[in-house]
């Protein structure tokens, strides 16, 4: 009935862009992470160089650090946080829905302005620093010492997170059938016991898709260090794709941030198959 | 795969009544009391970074704004700050920056994406699996590393500093692509067919039939491009050089070097900048909602 000239008519448009800022780049990034192109010289192909100077580069290794760090601190929290949060928005509550969109709204606000808002409440008098001196604790420099920075970054990715995550758990819950915990109460079942073992095992696949996704952001962050901290202080807060950023349009040295950015993608594929196998064997 | 079609005001609900109908009363309201302090608590630890910085943003020249203790209500309230802020920064100007952006960036992916996803989703021919594995594949090219070479690409075309260098590189989604199929293999063949007979042509159906039908998965496509767009700091901050063609969010990092020290300033910028998402997260808040759960279904 239709013909293939129509069917690829269809796709021209969404196939020229597609081609043009997906598919080229990746190509041409993994060409570039073999050059020394860097805007000025002439292009040459330096073979493995790129990589080989990576893993011999301080800085590379400091950045690999910090990402992982940062990792660390953000995803068991943005896995086990959210799943409280959606049991509580799951009761039949008057305003329920209100909080709800409180949750969710901080996911939708853009990282300048998110940076702005948690600036205040960093700084030195901020009220941090005011609810640990009414617990008779010394301020911290949240976001300008090496030790707090990144805990501090985490935070508010965090608080970010929670009511995106929250949703997706919201939407698992709704598919527990209601009777389970009916037949719990019955049985004299605690709140604890009804959902270590109800709620969690049947919230399980979406656990590991929340830990893959939150992963992959995790360490793809650096918009928030741009905006908050400039990857400080001496560089405690910079992440691989910061370093990314910089060598790329601040020291033109394409071919190289082409290869650091090339190995960062096959840890965040290594770690998303590896997620998947842990999911494959769980469920 | 349908993706989740719950949103946020006909969540099937959880019948609580008849959860806790045996329950006596006393245990009934200490759970009511423990659930709201929860809630409560949490719904505090999400608005304070916002009312923190309006507090600020409504303070005078006069007072303190890290005072111990905090104070959250200003002494005397005033507008002047935001006055101020409107009227150094050229705001109206950001504001319809990012609203011609956001304009674009929410009409071409619904149009590139339904387009593209109607022969995959109802035509057969030659070569349409290798096509769809194609599109599947470009959803795992991560962003970091595409970055430099769009850029690159970006400057071959001339499209540095034009909005077309910003909106371009977004304007299709294979996310987007699939969300549109989805919603278009829902509907039955008989349709096309019977249409064709009837001397239909292919644009005619895909226009005066389909698109109707998939309004509400354009209303979610057009959500999450919209967040998108609006939110979208880097490709701006890379390919816009010109400030005055910056959007909100670009212009606000901006603000952030101009006022450096004048924390009131900054609030109110960051408060000017609040109110249109807001505003539109208030107007379509279940879209929002399903579009979220949409965004699930890419995983």
């Amino acid at each position: 009935m239709y013909k293939a000239r129509h069917a690829w008519s269809f796709l021209l448009p969404a196939g020229i862009l597609l081609t043009t800022f997906t598919l080229l780049p990746a190509l041409a990034a993994l060409g570039i992470s073999f050059t020394n192109y860097n805007v000025f010289q002439p292009v040459e192909w330096v073979g493995l160089d790129n990589f080989k100077t990576a893993f011999q580069d301080e800085e590379f290794w400091s950045a690999l650090r910090n990402t992982f760090y940062f990792w660390v601190l953000v995803t068991p929290a943005l896995v086990v946080l959210p799943v409280f949060l959606a049991i509580l928005v799951n009761q039949n509550l008057r305003a329920i829905k209100l909080y709800r969109l409180i949750y969710y709204f901080p996911a939708l606000v853009s990282v300048v302005i998110t940076a702005i808002l948690w600036n205040w409440l960093f700084a030195s008098d901020g009220i941090f620093n005011y609810l640990l001196s009414l617990v008779g604790v010394n301020p911290v420099d949240w976001l300008t010492s090496r030790k707090f920075v990144m805990p501090s970054l985490a935070m508010v990715t965090i608080w970010q997170g929670l009511g995106y995550y929250m949703l997706f758990y919201l939407a698992g819950l709704q598919s527990v059938p209601t009777d389970l915990y009916e037949a719990a109460e019955l049985d004299g079942a605690n709140f604890w016991q009804k959902h270590r073992h109800i709620t969690f095992p049947m919230l399980k696949p979406i656990i590991f898709f929340t830990a893959v996704i939150s992963t992959m952001s995790a360490f793809k962050e650096f918009t928030l260090m741009l905006t908050m901290t400039e990857g400080g202080p001496i560089g405690a807060s910079k992440t691989v794709v910061y370093m990314v950023f910089e060598k790329a349009f601040k020291e033109l040295e394409m071919g190289y941030a082409s290869a650091i950015s090339f190995i960062l993608f096959i840890i965040i594929l290594i770690l998303t198959l590896l997620n998947k196998r842990t999911l494959d064997q769980e469920t | 795969m349908q993706p989740a079609q719950t949103n946020i005001n006909t969540v099937p609900k959880i019948d609580q009544t008849k959860q806790t109908r045996h329950l006596p009363n006393k245990r009934k309201a200490g759970r009511l009391i423990v659930s709201y302090f929860f809630l409560t608590l949490a719904a505090v630890v999400m608005i304070v970074p916002f009312l923190w910085s309006l507090s600020t943003a409504l303070k005078g020249k006069n007072e303190a704004i890290f005072s111990f203790p905090p104070n959250f209500i200003p002494e005397n309230i005033t507008l002047e700050n935001f006055m101020t802020v409107w009227n150094t920064l050229p705001i109206p100007l950001y504001l319809w920056n990012s609203i011609i952006l956001a304009f674009w960036g929410v009409i071409l992916p619904l149009l590139f994406c339904s387009l593209a996803a109607f022969p995959l989703a109802r035509m057969n021919f030659k070569g349409k699996n290798t096509v769809f594995l194609v599109i599947l594949a470009t959803m795992m090219i991560p962003g970091e590393v595409t970055m430099i070479p769009i850029y690159l690409i970006l400057e071959k075309l001339g499209l540095i500093d034009s909005f077309a260098g910003v909106i371009l590189p977004g304007a299709v989604s294979a996310f987007g692509i699939f969300l549109m199929r989805q919603a278009f293999l829902g509907i039955p063949k008989e349709i096309d067919e019977s249409a064709i007979i009837d001397g239909a042509r292919p644009w005619q159906i895909w226009w005066y039939i389909l698109i109707p039908m998939v309004k509400p998965m354009l209303a979610t496509l057009a959500i999450l491009s919209f967040i998108g767009s609006w939110n979208n700091f880097l490709w701006p901050l890379l390919v816009l050089q010109d400030p005055n063609a910056y959007p909100l969010t670009v212009g606000l990092y901006d603000l952030k070097g101009t006022f450096v020290t004048d924390t009131r300033l900054v609030s109110a910028g960051a408060i000017i900048a609040l109110i249109p998402i807001l505003v539109v997260f208030m107007m379509f808040q279940n879209y929002f909602i399903k579009g979220a759960y949409s965004s699930a279904v890419k995983g």
